[in-house]
């Protein structure tokens, strides 16, 4: 799939990065329910949703600025807000499920409203945002406030009009897809055929028809006979962006697998196994933790994939198993203090990544809340903070630089004052555009290239 | 030496952290209770590895300092020399859950069934070392890098505490999971949970069985 290439957006450092907005509580105390824990851009851009802990789906709504300028770069503004899940409790194992949104992922638009799914760690609901900007008055039944007239009052008849009201945009759940997962469900995927979909936890993948929420089929089982031999567990899972058929999955053990659904019924044997031999001279108490992967995600060309582990970025190409054809370093700096990471859990942390729209750059994020771009075929990247000392719009981002021994240059950060509280796990690029979302703990920045 | 104590703070640290994923909302994730395992793992290999050096007097409060580096070092050494299966290990006077979840996914190379056998070796309790209670094979491949020096290690004969206090904001229980751990690294599958010994005090023991049910429920309960 071809993207038209803007001027300037080939790749990190050829163009400049500039604050837009920042959506969310200035404070620093954060509450708990506040955390974002996704953001996804829908296929158009227009649309950018957020979920966080406390079940809520915020979704805001680019405004149509001047369309006569062709590089019109609008303002996102809060288009709709629901709560999408709440907390529950299974009876049956005495466990609270937490309302926090793992996923969204968007659907295609068909007609009017806009569909997305949402997930948690045991549901998965699809939503329906509709605009209504007209209300019928006039009825003969009922008055303006809904109160009912005593039929014998009317004495002639109307026929009920429609007129324009203020926009109200209204959420409601189309499909609750319930009762699928004995795990943590970590990701959803739409299949190209934009009528089924894959949600995968820990130990199993489910495929779910877009219309049928009483049953799903299972995909993949990784589970043992025996839980005592549980070596690895599934992080992620994606359909192909073109191919109806395949869809990939990755482990806790840094192998991707990829399936071919026509295969047979149950994908547990896989068509391709990408798998990169452990580099020795690496190798470390942590190793195998830090190998794990947090994130998988398909180019929009469909040719290649990335996944991301603690440390790294790699992307792989669909032909080739044996090694990723290219590996960025995200904060190689952070292998040496693998044990304070581990002792303070941020060696559990998950990080995700995304492509632009031209799979040309790719972008992940870090502590300190830095987030990374690397450009794939000037081999240049970049780090940019997200911060609110920042904030006056079109302020062009200074790129920083992270010290990693030794002599600490001016304006570089030494390894041990980053903030590691402040981490950048959720980021999202919009398909067409130079503008990304990235998500701190508790806020949503927007960024966008330089308009001139 | 600072080695091991590394790995068994580790493994107290791994331990903790599992025991208190389980009181965390959502319940037991269990890609997070995989990667604790395999820590645990990793450092209850890395301690049966190095050697005691029992004639080290152990001091006590040591400060506890990250090592990765000689961690990695060691490791790497611990890789080209051989593991040598202990060949005696005195009984344990603590009591042994053998149902413990970090034992249940281990290779069972390292805590291969032993026949127990009195050691041979004559035990000097003045040179105890609490830190390896229970655990040190006599014969060991020696590891480089200096960490140990030289002399086959001395098993003290009776249980002590290992004098290294965990810092943190809960040191007795640290100090109560220590023990527990010392004892539980006794990969003696034969032996049956007895009656607490009596230097272990009543209270401090019942919150250590709990954790150690709880961590038989966390990984084994789905």
């Amino acid at each position: 799939m071809m993207v038209k290439e803007e001027k300037g957006a080939g790749g990190g450092n050829d163009i400049q990065w500039c604050f837009s907005q920042v959506k969310g509580a200035i404070d620093d105390d954060v509450a708990e329910a506040d955390i974002i824990s996704t953001v996804e851009f829908n296929h158009s851009g227009e649309l950018l949703a957020t979920g966080d802990k406390g079940g809520r789906v915020v979704i805001f709504q680019q405004e149509q600025e001047n369309k006569i300028q062709s590089h019109s770069r609008g303002e996102y503004n809060v288009y709709s807000t629901f709560q999408s899940h709440e907390p529950e409790f299974d009876y049956l194992k005495s466990l609270e499920i937490e309302e926090k949104i793992n996923k969204i992922r968007w659907l295609p638009q068909k007609n009017a409203a806009q569909f997305l799914l949402s997930t948690n760690d045991k549901t998965i609901k699809l939503w329906k945002i509709s605009e209504r900007d007209k209300r019928p008055e006039g009825y003969n039944l009922k008055e303006e406030d809904g109160r009912y007239r005593d039929p014998t009052t009317v004495t002639t008849l109307r026929v009920p009009v429609f007129r324009p009201m203020d926009l109200m945009v209204e959420a409601s759940p189309r499909r609750i897809f319930a009762n699928a997962h004995t795990y943590h469900i970590n990701s959803i995927s739409i299949n190209s055929d934009y009528e089924t979909y894959l949600s995968a936890d820990d130990l199993r993948i489910n495929l779910w028809h877009l219309e049928i929420t009483d049953r799903s089929f299972n995909i993949v089982d990784i589970k043992p006979a025996n839980m005592e031999e549980l070596t690895e567990v599934i992080t992620a899972a994606e359909f192909h962006p073109n191919s109806c058929n395949t869809f990939v999955y990755s482990s806790s053990k840094g192998t991707i697998r990829l399936c071919d659904m026509r295969a047979s019924a149950l994908c547990d044997r896989h068509s391709k196994l990408f798998e990169e031999p452990e580099d020795p001279s690496n190798r470390s108490f942590f190793s195998e933790i830090i190998s794990s992967i947090s994130d998988v995600k398909f180019s929009h060309s469909g040719r290649y994939m990335m996944t991301r582990d603690y440390l790294s970025v790699k992307i792989w190409d669909l032909n080739m198993e044996n090694r990723p054809v290219e590996t960025y370093q995200v904060h190689e700096y952070l292998r040496s203090k693998l044990c304070s990471l581990y002792e303070n859990d941020c060696i559990f942390d998950k990080f995700e990544c995304c492509w632009n729209g031209s799979d040309s750059v790719v972008m992940t994020g870090s502590y300190n809340n830095f987030f990374r771009m690397f450009d794939r075929n000037t081999k240049r990247d970049i780090t940019l903070e997200a911060s609110r000392e920042n904030n006056k719009p079109r302020t062009v981002l200074k790129p920083r630089k992270v010290c990693a021994s030794g002599k600490r240059k001016k304006d570089e950060i030494s390894v041990d004052s980053l903030d590691f509280n402040k981490k950048i796990l959720h980021t999202a690029w919009h398909p067409k555009e130079n503008i990304i979302a990235v998500a701190t703990t508790n806020n949503l920045y927007i960024f966008q290239d330089k308009v001139n | 030496m600072e080695v091991q104590k590394e790995a068994q703070r580790i493994m107290t640290l791994s331990v903790w952290k599992m025991y208190h994923s389980r009181m965390q909302r959502g319940g037991l994730r269990l890609h997070r209770s995989l990667q604790l395992s395999l820590v645990m793992r990793s450092a209850r290999e890395l301690y049966l590895s190095a050697k005691v050096e029992a004639h080290e007097p152990e001091v006590p409060l040591l400060p506890v300092r990250s090592s990765d580096p000689r961690l990695h070092q060691l490791r790497e050494a611990e890789a080209v020399s051989e593991a040598a299966p202990p060949d005696s290990e005195p009984p344990s006077p603590e009591p042994m859950d053998t149902r413990e979840a970090p034992r249940a996914e281990e290779t069972p190379a390292p805590c291969a069934p032993r026949p127990s056998k009195v050691s041979r070796k004559r035990r000097s309790s003045s040179l105890s070392d609490g830190g390896d209670v229970g655990l040190v094979p006599s014969k060991k491949a020696r590891l480089e890098g200096g960490e140990e020096e030289g002399a086959s290690s001395e098993v003290p004969d009776r249980l002590q505490p290992p004098p290294a206090q965990a810092e943190g904001a809960f040191p007795n229980l640290a100090r109560v999971l220590q023990r527990r751990f010392s004892g539980l690294l006794n990969c003696s599958p034969a032996a049956p949970p007895t009656a607490p010994p009596a230097c272990e005090a009543k209270p401090a023991c019942r919150p250590a069985d709990s954790m150690l049910n709880v961590l038989v429920r966390a990984v084994v309960a789905f």
